[in-house]
């Protein structure tokens, strides 16, 4: 079915296993299938991308061709879709996460990787540009950290990314942390669970009139879902 | 294969002369309720084109009558809806001759006859041109007339229907001091949008919208939140607002999206293009974060907002107008249009470029 890639399904969890070492345009399309069927068809709750990845593949580029920006484009809007699934997305990290590697890792909602993992934006090195990771990457580290970490390519090893705030958790036995972090999330209101990531999302780029706005129109969604009503209900019959 | 399916071939808008920002209706009128100048202030609306009273020294406007507001319906729709239909079928280029269907919208006056034979009589339509009128329908209006203005298109493939929205807002003021009718004060504007539709092979290469299909919805049990009301103490109509229409319409705007793209086969994804009728700020963030939609998706519905204010029934004609302008639609990309207006009515549209 995929050939860069492994998907599989089981209960509420679906899980996609990176499966070359670098992002090709073949992945990239694999990827847009898996988040077709995310998206259309599948009841999973928690969505895990796990492996590792060094980054774009160079040898889908012609360097006698002209420069196509498109496939840039088509790669982001990969990633948005991906960072907007009305799913909880995990990131397994088993080892280096370099590039759009660590691009993808950077729109999941929890990111765990192994003692030996490593983070890192080789781009600007390289004579490009990181992605999107120049919007996304500051609102976990900080503008300082981010310039360092985009404008220099430093290696982030797993420690060092926990007490930035890139990993939520370093552990040998990823599988015990996965179920430790789904468990974590309690039981999943896909609907407040999208609006609370939209509006961190959105957080730090928007006024406080406009964001306001958005709340209020969010949370009318959210106490609109029968969700809302059983809690209600719950809670109100304990007292 | 023929593709007889009816499209949108050109867009053509025009408001009143006179344009005012929120600030100069409070200097005009020397409004200084605290509560009133907030409300102005803090909408998300920077100018309107409107038809306005001379201001009385003591503050407020010289008083209207009904009548003086009727007259003024007719006398704006008179001067703005000609630019409008000359902006629309220059585009294309005809003349009022060659129209065969003509329909006309509005809810912000009542004439008999209406505004259809008022424009045929002023723009020089030929005698056997077939109309309807739609009154009173409110903001929705403008896709509940383009369906049948769509049917009888594609009932009568190589002849040309017009529909002309026109709203004078204006002649549905009442400046009573009260919140209810400073928050209508403070959002309607006038304008005028005008488009052509026709199926034909004609156009079968030329880049205009297709129109694919319809779906409705009707809320009844919020049937009073968006209402004329006669106002037995000014002696004129007055239009309410209830302040819980964004949550209303909110709540309901996927169903018909839903249906309307269930029918076709698509996903959300799957559409380009969001034309969304600019009611007000907090209705459009609702349609936002229940549909799922980006500032970006609905950046002309709010540019027609802040430069206008609400048009009523042509609103989402000006924001169709903008995007076309915009020049980034690409052949095969899919639009949603959508209005949404008093019964409580949400009104969709699916167009195909």
């Amino acid at each position: 079915m995929y050939e860069t890639l492994k998907f599989d399904e089981q209960g509420d969890i679906a899980t996609i296993r990176l499966g070359r070492p670098r992002i090709n345009v073949k992945q990239i399309r694999e990827l847009e299938r898996v988040c077709d069927h995310l998206e259309d068809v599948s009841t999973a709750k928690v969505v895990v991308l796990r492996g590792h990845s060094l980054g774009i593949d160079f040898l889908d580029f012609d360097p006698k061709a002209g420069m196509d920006i498109h496939g840039f484009n088509k790669w982001e809007k990969l990633v948005s879709r991906f960072e907007n699934l009305d799913k909880v997305t995990v990131a397994l990290v088993d080892g280096p996460a370099v590039g759009g590697g660590f691009q993808l890792t950077l729109v999941c909602d929890q990111r765990i990787c192994v003692p030996g993992a490593s983070f890192q934006l080789n781009e600007v090195p390289l004579g490009f540009l990181p992605g999107m990771a120049t919007f996304r990457l500051a609102k976990y580290v900080g503008l300082g950290h981010a310039k360092r970490i985009v404008m220099t390519g430093a290696v982030i090893g797993a420690d060092e990314a926990r007490r930035l705030g890139l990993v939520d958790m370093v552990t040998d036995d990823l599988d015990a942390a996965l179920a430790a972090t789904i468990a974590s999330f309690g039981p999943m209101h896909t609907v407040a669970f999208s609006l609370a990531r939209r509006l961190l999302n959105e957080s730090y780029g928007t006024q406080i009139e406009d964001a306001l706005g958005n709340f209020l129109a969010a949370q009318h969604r959210a106490i609109s879902q029968t969700a809302f009503l059983d809690t209600l209900r719950a809670e109100q019959k304990k007292s | 294969m023929l593709d007889l399916r009816p499209r949108i071939l050109a867009v053509g808008t025009a408001n009143p002369p006179d344009r005012y920002s929120q600030a100069d209706l409070l200097a005009r009128f020397k409004v200084d309720d605290p509560k009133i100048v907030s409300l102005f202030s803090s909408s998300h609306i920077l100018s309107r084109h409107l038809y306005l009273p001379p201001g009385r020294p003591e503050g407020g406007p010289e008083p209207e009558s009904q009548a003086d507001l009727l007259r003024k319906h007719r006398r704006g729709a008179l001067e703005v809806a000609p630019k409008a239909v000359a902006a629309c079928l220059d585009q294309v280029g005809l003349r009022p001759a060659d129209i065969d269907y003509l329909c006309c919208i509005t809810s912000t006056g009542w004439l008999t006859p209406g505004l259809t034979a008022i424009l045929m009589k002023e723009l020089g339509f030929r005698e056997d041109c077939s109309r309807v009128d739609i009154v009173g329908m409110g903001c929705n209006a403008g896709l509940n007339g383009l369906n049948p203005v769509a049917s009888w298109a594609m009932a009568n493939p190589g002849k040309n229907a017009l529909m002309v929205c026109i709203e004078i807002c204006s002649a549905a003021y009442v400046f009573d001091g009260s919140m209810r009718t400073a928050i209508v004060n403070s959002l309607f504007g006038d304008g005028v949008a005008a488009v052509l539709v026709r199926a034909s092979e004609r156009d079968e290469r030329s880049f205009a919208p297709k129109i694919l299909g319809f779906d409705s919805h009707i809320i009844t049990e919020a049937i009073d939140a968006m209402r004329f009301d006669w106002d037995e103490a000014e002696g004129k109509y007055s239009f309410f607002l209830d302040r819980d229409i964004p949550y209303v319409v909110g709540a309901n705007a996927e169903k018909p999206i839903g249906r309307l793209l269930a029918r076709f086969g698509l996903r959300r994804r799957h559409i380009s293009h969001w034309i969304v009728h600019s009611g007000g700020k907090k209705v459009v963030d609702a349609i936002k974060y229940n549909v799922g939609l980006t500032d970006h998706d609905v950046r002309h519905t709010h540019s027609v907002l802040r430069d206008y204010g609400n048009l009523s029934s042509g609103s989402f004609l000006f924001s169709l107008s903008r995007l076309l302008a915009e020049g980034r639609v690409r052949r095969g990309d899919y639009g949603v249009l959508m209005t949404m207006g008093p019964g409580s009515t949400i009104e969709t549209a699916l167009v195909r470029w």
